[in-house]
């Protein structure tokens, strides 16, 4: 069994973050890291893995040419060899144009099981998985908390909906989107983190996918944005001290709030 | 292209979510500035009294398409028929909600008519003959103005809560819309949605190992629907510690939310947690007893209209951006609170 395990360049929580000139993100190598989502989107793939024997886990990252740090973070984690999607044409990327690209490198790879993470911890999008199942014609099997591949050509999950769980299945190929409540995801080893550095890195450009660099991109994306500002929380502020008469502060704050 | 603007309701077993009233109540208001008329597009069962409820919001029209393969397919059936709804009808703007049902259906149709997306619009100003979107970035530490561009229809993903709900409508005119054949290959749900009547005796479903899991009395109200949350964190000191944030909750009529060290001690389930991997919410008080407030929990619930935290440490961050800081021990308070609160409400 191919699969591949989809995963998002994304800065780190704790670094400074700020836009450029044109808008957009301004990237800085040594903050970046995997989406921190997808730790589990790797975790399962490897998972899966461990339960299929002969499968082969590929780790697919759209990004700068930096993202090969990243993908040789997570290909410490394990997975057989990694796949960046990398391009100037690239910069500038909306959801859609980016699942355009997912798709067609998912085609070239050849995958029976394509993993994703929910949304990434950047702008929590979380449309990229659904819009690469429509581009590539296959169902998606979405927040999944649970995945069973018996049988090798059905797929079926757990989906923790809205509120609840429920069940539901599809026919390999399929596109399979985790929640974090799936598996507890593993510390790269020393020996991985060696491994790693010898893994095959495998980089495509727009040419290699086929695809005219006028429909992703910059130039294909159909959002702006015009401005930023960082947010300022406005908050009273107001500090009570000590046990006595706290719980009668709080009480008279809900009356002044028209709470209580 | 109309001026026409919609909204995407969501129909949940049958129920129509709250999202799905913000988005048309929001729907109405921009259709409205634009010259144009709001409808709602409602999928599933029970539509016909989802559309009198949409109505009631604003919606002059609803497209309402009855049919089982909406429960029996994800997304896919609805993706379908929305998009040939869009491009019979090319209306301006599509709303729908940032919900998992919004974003795998959106994300679907934009992909397949080549649309703009945006999504987690916190608020929407209408400027000169376009909008102008503003989107949370960073897990909300910086707000950014969006705009689209290109032609044809906009879908635009607006965070749960963000808009109010206002029944200022009427009755609609309900368009009945044919379901869509079976996907050829689709994502079938197989299993039932968490038990029977799950919803009424807050039956969450089952969890990852198999064992039910039960909402606690007080936490009935969807977190992220919430007017009032208590919520706890490590400073509980463990399981048992929930039982005083439920009573608390219980007698302010709120839900009860969690940190993640509370969540990952096993403490509470994971439906509970706040934060950048837990739930977003927004309500009108957040109450956060013995949570410390990292960048992380703050990204759940820095939105919130009013924060009080109960912290016993005076250098806690949560204390950087609440409105009312109590410096003191939970353990003390939160009972005392309790018991202030029955006794105001006289219960
Ligand atoms: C990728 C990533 C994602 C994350 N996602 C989330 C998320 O979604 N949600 C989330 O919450 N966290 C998340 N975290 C974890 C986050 O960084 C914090 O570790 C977590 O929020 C801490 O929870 P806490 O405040 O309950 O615990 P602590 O930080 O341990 O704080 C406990 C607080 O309780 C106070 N206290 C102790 N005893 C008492 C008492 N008797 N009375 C009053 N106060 C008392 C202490 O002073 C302390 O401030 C994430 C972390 C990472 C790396
Ligand atoms: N540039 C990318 N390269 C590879 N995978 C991506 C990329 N962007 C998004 N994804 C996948 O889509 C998921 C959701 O991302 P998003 O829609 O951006 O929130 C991520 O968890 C990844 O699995």
């Amino acid at each position: 069994m191919n699969i591949v395990a989809c995963i998002k360049e994304t800065p780190s929580t704790t670094a400074e973050k700020s836009f450029g000139p044109d808008m957009r993100l301004e990237r800085r190598k040594e903050d970046a890291i995997p989406n921190p989502f997808d730790e589990y989107t790797i975790e399962e793939a490897l998972r899966q893995q461990e339960k299929h024997a002969g499968s082969t886990v590929t780790i697919l990252c759209m990004g700068p040419a930096t993202a090969t740090d990243t993908l040789r973070k997570a290909l410490a984690m394990g997975g057989d060899r990694a796949v960046l999607v990398s391009d100037s044409a690239l910069a500038g990327s909306d959801a859609i144009g980016t699942a355009r690209v997912l798709a067609a490198a998912l085609q070239k790879i050849g995958f029976d099981l394509a993993l994703f993470g929910s949304a990434a911890a950047d702008a929590y999008g979380g449309v990229v998985p659904s819009a690469t199942a429509e581009f590539l014609g296959l169902p998606l099997l979405s927040y999944a908390s649970k995945l069973d591949l018996s049988g090798d050509s059905t797929a079926r999950i757990q989906r923790a909906a809205e509120i609840g769980y429920n069940e539901a299945e599809a026919p390999l190929p399929a596109l399979v989107s985790v929640v974090k409540s799936i598996n507890e995801p593993r510390y790269p080893s020393m020996k991985g983190i060696m491994a790693s550095k010898k893994k095959p890195l495998d980089t495509f450009s727009l040419a290699d996918l086929g695809l005219d660099p006028s429909s992703v991109g910059g130039a294909a994306a159909r959002e702006r944005a015009i401005s930023s500002e960082k947010v300022s929380t406005q908050r009273k502020g107001e500090m009570y001290q000590g046990n006595e008469g706290a719980a009668d502060r709080v009480v008279a704050f809900l009356i002044e709030q028209k709470v209580l | 292209m109309s001026n026409d603007v919609w909204a995407l309701a969501e129909i949940n077993n049958g129920k129509l979510a709250n999202i799905s009233l913000q988005l048309t109540t929001k729907a109405a208001e921009l259709a409205a500035a634009f010259g144009g008329s709001a409808a709602a597009v409602a999928l599933g069962t029970n539509t016909q009294a989802a559309a009198q409820e949409l109505g009631a919001c604003g919606a002059k029209t609803v497209y309402a398409s009855e049919g089982e393969v909406y429960n029996q397919y994800l997304t896919q059936p609805h993706a379908e028929t929305l998009a040939t709804l869009i491009q019979q009808h090319q209306p301006r703007l599509v709303l729908w909600g940032g919900t998992n049902y919004g974003r795998d259906v959106a994300a679907r149709v934009a992909a397949r008519l080549g649309l703009s997306i945006e999504y987690n619009v916190g608020e929407v100003a209408v400027e000169g003959d376009g909008i102008v979107m503003t989107v949370p970035a960073f897990g909300g530490a910086q707000s950014v103005k969006m705009q689209f561009t290109g032609e044809g229809t906009k879908l635009l993903g607006a965070r749960q809560n963000a808009f109010p709900t206002s029944r200022g409508g009427g009755t609609p005119q309900v368009e009945q819309v044919h379901a869509p054949a079976v996907p050829a290959k689709g994502a079938k749900v197989s299993g039932p949605f968490g038990t029977e009547g799950a919803e009424e005796a807050g039956h969450l479903g089952k969890a990852p190992d198999g064992h039910d899991i039960w909402m606690p009395a007080a936490s009935r109200a969807k977190l992220e629907e919430a007017q009032v949350i208590v919520s706890g964190g490590r400073g509980l000191g463990g399981p048992q510690g929930f039982q005083q944030i439920e009573d608390l909750a219980a007698a302010l009529g709120a839900s009860v939310g969690a940190s993640r060290a509370a969540v990952d001690a096993g403490w509470i389930p994971y439906a509970h947690q706040v934060g950048q991997t837990g739930k977003t919410v927004k309500p009108t008080v957040y109450i956060a007893c013995g949570i410390s407030g990292a960048v992380q929990h703050k990204a759940g619930m820095g939105t919130s209209s009013l924060i009080i935290a109960i912290n016993k440490d005076k250098d806690a961050p949560i204390f950087q951006f609440c409105d009312l800081g109590i410096v003191a021990d939970l353990n003390v308070v939160v009972p005392q609170l309790t018991a202030a609160v029955k006794r105001r409400k006289g219960q």
